[in-house]
């Protein structure tokens, strides 16, 4: 095992993995020493525990720095590195590929917790110290286990981030492993192979470090609350934990939006929100933490209210976010999901850390002493039950123990209040708030979760069955097969439940701050809220104008107007209440830009437009199916009508690592139309008999008599016929460019280009195009294509048509000008080929000698195009022809999608808003919190 | 009414209304000879894309029709008429849920999902066939 590699930096490896045990050995004394030290009054516990995290901090930061010094280096040598950082990547996304992978992501987690843990400890945190820092210590080490890279036969504990190439698995006892100077003799360690291109954005340098600071900040009000129970004292915490919540609301809430800003910008997937299991699972645990940062409020002003329900929202902020690590993480989404995750072989320890996060935040509800003991006992037993017997069943049971712990800690351990709040109260609204956001969270979890969820059926599966051949019941049927998975219609998978729980938290929030807290309002409040009210009828109004909604959609306009009541009264109460004190105004503000984000999101994708419908064609589409409603087909040099615009699509022409589509849209004018001009409508031809500017409809053109109805069409009407349109290609707009990435790692990747207007955007992306010319031999034919033709049947190619005009048996008489033997059986296919070039009439025969087909190849070679008779099936008339294109007539065309996105601008504006807002209320609760000092320490 | 109430009501109304919505929402999971033998009714069919049929797609023709042939969990190969543009990947993809129903003898999906090798998945990077470069 002693190759001196030549080259290799073999140190690095060994101190990062140094620096990763260390810091969870130490990590570990961390934890102890903190926990001794909360209830013992020796300081030595203290010491023991501040070192242990001193130590700690110093080697994770020593590792990322390490790691980081790796990177700039380009050490390709390391697995991470080599895969993910090449030497053609921007300083930015060098920086960006410590967060390619799942070790840096971990590190990245841990990086920000260190940080905030620090922040904690300089803010003089009294007894609160010992049991945070336990707290602290213990989730540090559970994540720097997931870093050891340690195996024990087959078990794989953490993935080292460290890991040579040479040692990872799939190399093992590869032949170059073994060469001591691979690295200088094997080019692929030359260059690494780089972040994934479809990562190359530079959303990647910005979003999931935000992202994971969000993660990082739900765990202090986590740990504080944690304190809190382990302490029995349940309110310094909470006064506290306000603005460490709030701080994690504005974070969060940003990283996530981030995400959706990135999907819609870089990523074809028709919009910013695909309620993906990736999306969904970040969400929820912010809508668990904006629900207990609001009950955390209601503490401020009244202790002791609804203490359990702070401690589960809190809780759950956290857990959450551990669960949806490990839902993307694990690979257990695999299943059924139709993205794929990656399986990295850490499933049973992040359903470990998970499960114990879980357990001991259920066991510190209960109260201390026999309970935490009896209980802990169950969760043990259960836990070996997981690895030793059936999973799915303990995990089941874990779940429902640790839900009854929770009962138990509710009924007998945590403070109630007897004293109910009135009803008009700013405390009760806060709460059924909470509670409807939390509502909301568990829905979307409960979809997201249904894999999960079928591991959990799997077991019953025979029953259900049963149950199934008994009653004949089709639920059962589908509980049976254990392959639930969420629908895809966004409507009834989520916005049916969503949208109305909106309604009702989002119209909360245009209330709730002119109500006082304790008691109900001297005046009534209804006509300080009277003047937003009627302000966000009328703007709902405007709403309803500019963009129809039908009868079905009630509860979305309801939602919209809760919106727009809810921007104008949070504003409103600014200019009332506040008088312009804009330090205290930073709740409104967050709630204003809360609205404006539910307002954008429901709007833009209600009421998106997909305008890219095949509706009118030029002369060559007009034999084409128009049965499609989303995509339009544009070949290369045709105007075409879509939407408000005219569509051309100009070229195609490779950019770095892009084939970029350029398509020119143009202004629509009306059409004008000359007298004699024939057009068709609806299958009618009518003829001009003036000269006239086109109406906009074209009934109201014909009621003005400018055209003349033909009842039997010549064959001149009919091949100049057009079809009527009332408009034409007015001026030049813009330009779009869609893209196709070329990906060697992911296969090619569509990348939409957006159109900015301030109250819309106009969406395209490419769904079909060809990224280079198709092949084609040294003299340009590209390779034939096979069709059926039957009388009066056409194609196009390139800018021609070729239409068979009709069949006939070839004569005794005209055999020998065709060159026909006497036995020959021949039989003739009329073609005629038009445009682009004088018509040409040619034949093309099918002959049969001696019961052998002869090959009559027809070559138009100035035309571009050459034509073969395969077969003739004489009882349906078609003859089998194969067809040669030239590439000099090849005319490119895609396959475009074009949606219009009303009024997604105000979904960004409303997340700066919603951040900025809660940035100022956690800057003011400081400042409170200063004025205030904490509870005297006994 | 006491707050307690008030949650549990609400709880209890979204877990009912969820559950609901996934039971009535959610196609049924099912096998081609289960869809062939209830035409007509809309089914989910997941499976995998044959490698061995072409993929058949021509913008010319129709933008919206692709045919390919799809291997469902009984192993059972059908070919099937997607309804939409070909997309992206599709030759790429691990496993596909097509959304559709049996019509004249043809099973039409109206609606597909694709597993694909994305951005959160890194295949295993083998340098098995490293060789050391010559001299």
């Amino acid at each position: 095992m002693d190759i001196a590699y030549t080259g290799e930096w073999t140190w690095a490896a060994s101190l990062g993995r140094l620096l990763i045990a260390l810091a969870f050995a130490s990590g570990l004394a961390a934890t102890i020493g903190y926990t001794r030290a909360v209830k013992s009054r020796d300081d030595q516990w203290m010491r023991m525990g501040q070192w242990g995290f001193r130590i700690q901090a110093a080697a994770l930061f020593s590792a990322m720095g390490l790691f980081y010094l790796l990177i700039f280096s380009h050490r390709y040598e390391f697995q991470y590195i080599w895969k993910h950082l090449n030497d053609t990547m921007s300083p930015g996304l060098v920086l960006a590929s410590f967060w390619g992978g799942q070790e840096g992501g971990f590190l990245m987690w841990m990086f920000w917790i260190l940080v905030l843990a620090i922040v904690f400890l300089k803010r003089n945190p009294g007894k609160l110290e010992a049991p945070v820092m336990a707290i602290h210590g213990g989730i540090l080490t559970g994540l720097t286990s997931m870093l050891l890279g340690l195996w024990f036969g087959d078990f794989q504990l953490g993935l080292d981030p460290f890991l040579l190439l040479r040692e990872a698995p799939q190399n093992a006892g590869l032949p170059w492993t073994l060469n001591p100077d691979y690295l200088a003799l094997i080019p692929e360690f030359a260059d690494g192979q780089g972040l994934n291109p479809l990562l190359q954005n530079y959303w990647m340098v910005i979003h999931p470090p935000t992202l994971f600071l969000g993660f990082a900040s739900t765990l202090m009000p986590f740990a504080l609350a944690l304190a809190g129970l382990w302490t029995e004292d349940h309110r310094t915490w909470m006064r506290r934990a306000v603005s460490w919540a709030f701080f994690g609301v504005a974070i969060l809430g940003a990283g996530i939006l981030m995400g959706g800003a990135w999907a819609y910008e870089a990523l074809s997937f028709g919009g910013f929100w695909a309620w993906d299991p990736v999306e969904n699972s970040s969400l929820v645990p912010w809508l668990a933490l904006v629900a207990g940062a609001h009950l955390l409020l209601i503490n401020q002003a009244k202790p002791g209210t609804a203490v359990t329900a702070t401690y589960l929202m809190i809780g759950l902020g956290f857990l959450l976010v551990v669960y949806s690590t490990f839902l993307t993480k694990s690979g257990i989404l695999g299943d059924t999901s139709v993205h794929s995750f990656v399986d990295s072989g850490i499933l049973p320890q992040l359903l470990a850390f998970l499960l114990s996060c879980c357990a001991l935040f259920a066991l510190l509800v209960l109260p201390p002493g026999r309970d935490r003991v009896t209980f802990g006992g169950i969760m043990a037993a259960l836990g070996v039950g997981i690895v030793a017997l059936n999973p799915a069943l303990c995990i089941l049971g874990l779940l429902m123990t640790m839900g009854i712990a929770i009962l138990r800690g509710h009924l007998k351990h945590l403070p109630r209040t007897r004293e109910e709040s009135p009803l008009w109260t700013r405390e009760f609204w806060m709460f059924v708030g909470g509670m409807l956001m939390f509502a909301s969270a568990v829905h979307i979890t409960f979809q997201t979760s249904l894999p999960v969820i079928n591991h959990f059926l799997e077991p019953f599966s025979g029953w259900f069955e049963r149950l199934h051949q008994s009653t004949g019941s089709a639920l059962a049927r589908k509980l049976a097969t254990h392959d639930l998975a969420p629908g895809t219609d966004f409507d009834a998978t989520y916005h049916a439940i969503q949208v109305p729980l909106a309604f009702l938290f989002v119209t909360i929030t245009a209330f709730t701050q002119f109500l006082k807290y304790g008691r109900n309002p001297g005046k009534p409040i209804f006509m300080s809220l009277l003047r937003s009210l009627l302000a966000a009828l009328v703007l709902t109004g405007m709403v309803l104008l500019s963009y129809g909604f039908e009868t079905w959609e009630a509860p979305r306009v309801a939602l919209l107007l809760a919106c727009l009541w809810s921007a104008s009264s949070n504003a409103d109460y600014i200019v009332q209440f506040l008088k312009g004190r804009w330090d205290h105004a930073g709740a409104s503000i967050a709630h204003i830009g809360f609205a404006l984000v539910i307002f954008g999101a429901v709007l833009s994708n209600a009421k998106k437009e997909i305008i890219s419908q095949n509706r009118f064609g030029d002369l060559a589409m007009l034999n084409e199916s128009l049965s499609n409603k989303e995509d339009l087909l544009l070949l290369e040099g045709d105007t075409i009508a879509m939407g408000p615009y005219y569509v051309r699509y100009r070229e195609r022409r490779q950019q770095g690592i892009h084939a970029k589509f350029a398509v020119d849209y143009f202004q629509t004018s009306p059409a004008e139309y000359k007298t004699g001009q024939v057009v068709a409508n609806e299958g009618f031809l009518f003829q001009a008999h003036a000269d006239h500017t086109a109406a906009p409809a074209f009934t109201s053109d014909l009621e003005s008599g400018h055209w003349t109805f033909i009842p039997i069409a010549n064959e001149r009407q009919r091949n100049e016929a057009r079809p009527w349109s009332a408009g034409k290609p007015g001026p030049f707009a813009f330009t779009l460019e869609p893209r196709i990435q070329l990906n060697e790692q992911m296969g090619n990747a569509p990348e939409p280009d957006t159109k900015r207007f301030w109250n819309r955007d106009l969406y395209t992306h490419i769904k079909w195009g060809r990224v280079s010319d198709p092949e084609a031999d040294e003299d340009g034919w590209m390779d034939g294509r096979k069709h059926d033709l039957m009388r009066r049947d056409s194609l196009v190619i390139g800018r021609s048509i070729l239409a068979l005009d009709s069949i006939s048996a070839v004569t005794m008489e005209e055999k020998p000008s065709y060159g026909l033997l006497d036995k020959d059986l021949a039989v003739a296919a009329h073609f005629r080929l038009t445009g682009n070039g004088p018509d040409t009439n040619f034949v093309a025969l099918y002959i049969v000698r001696d019961s052998l087909l002869i090959p009559d190849m027809v070559t138009l070679e100035d035309r571009g195009v050459k034509v073969r008779i395969d077969g003739f099936r004489p009882g349906e008339a078609t003859f089998e022809t194969v067809i040669w294109e030239n590439l000099s007539i090849r005319r490119d065309f895609i396959v475009m999608q074009a949606v219009v996105f009303p009024q997604i601008n105000l979904l960004w504006l409303g997340c700066l808003i919603m951040t900025g807002g809660a940035l100022m209320s956690v800057r003011q609760r400081r400042k409170r919190l200063l004025k205030r000092p904490a509870a005297p320490t006994p | 009414m006491s707050r307690l109430n008030i949650v549990v009501i609400l709880m209890v109304a979204v877990l009912l209304g969820t559950l609901l919505s996934v039971f009535t929402t959610n196609t049924e999971s099912v096998v081609f000879a289960r869809a062939f033998a209830e035409p007509g009714i809309e089914f989910k069919v997941s499976g995998t894309l044959d490698a061995n049929y072409p993929v058949l797609y021509d913008p010319l023709q129709d933008v919206a029709e692709t045919r390919f042939h799809m291997k469902d969990k009984d192993g059972k190969v059908q070919e099937v008429l997607l309804r939409k543009s070909k997309p992206t990947g599709l030759e790429q993809s691990e496993s596909i849920d097509l959304y559709g129903k049996v019509i004249d003898g043809e099973f039409i999906a109206t609606d597909m999902l694709m597993k694909c090798p994305s951005k959160y998945n890194e295949e295993s990077h083998s340098l098995a066939e490293a060789v050391p470069e010559a001299g």
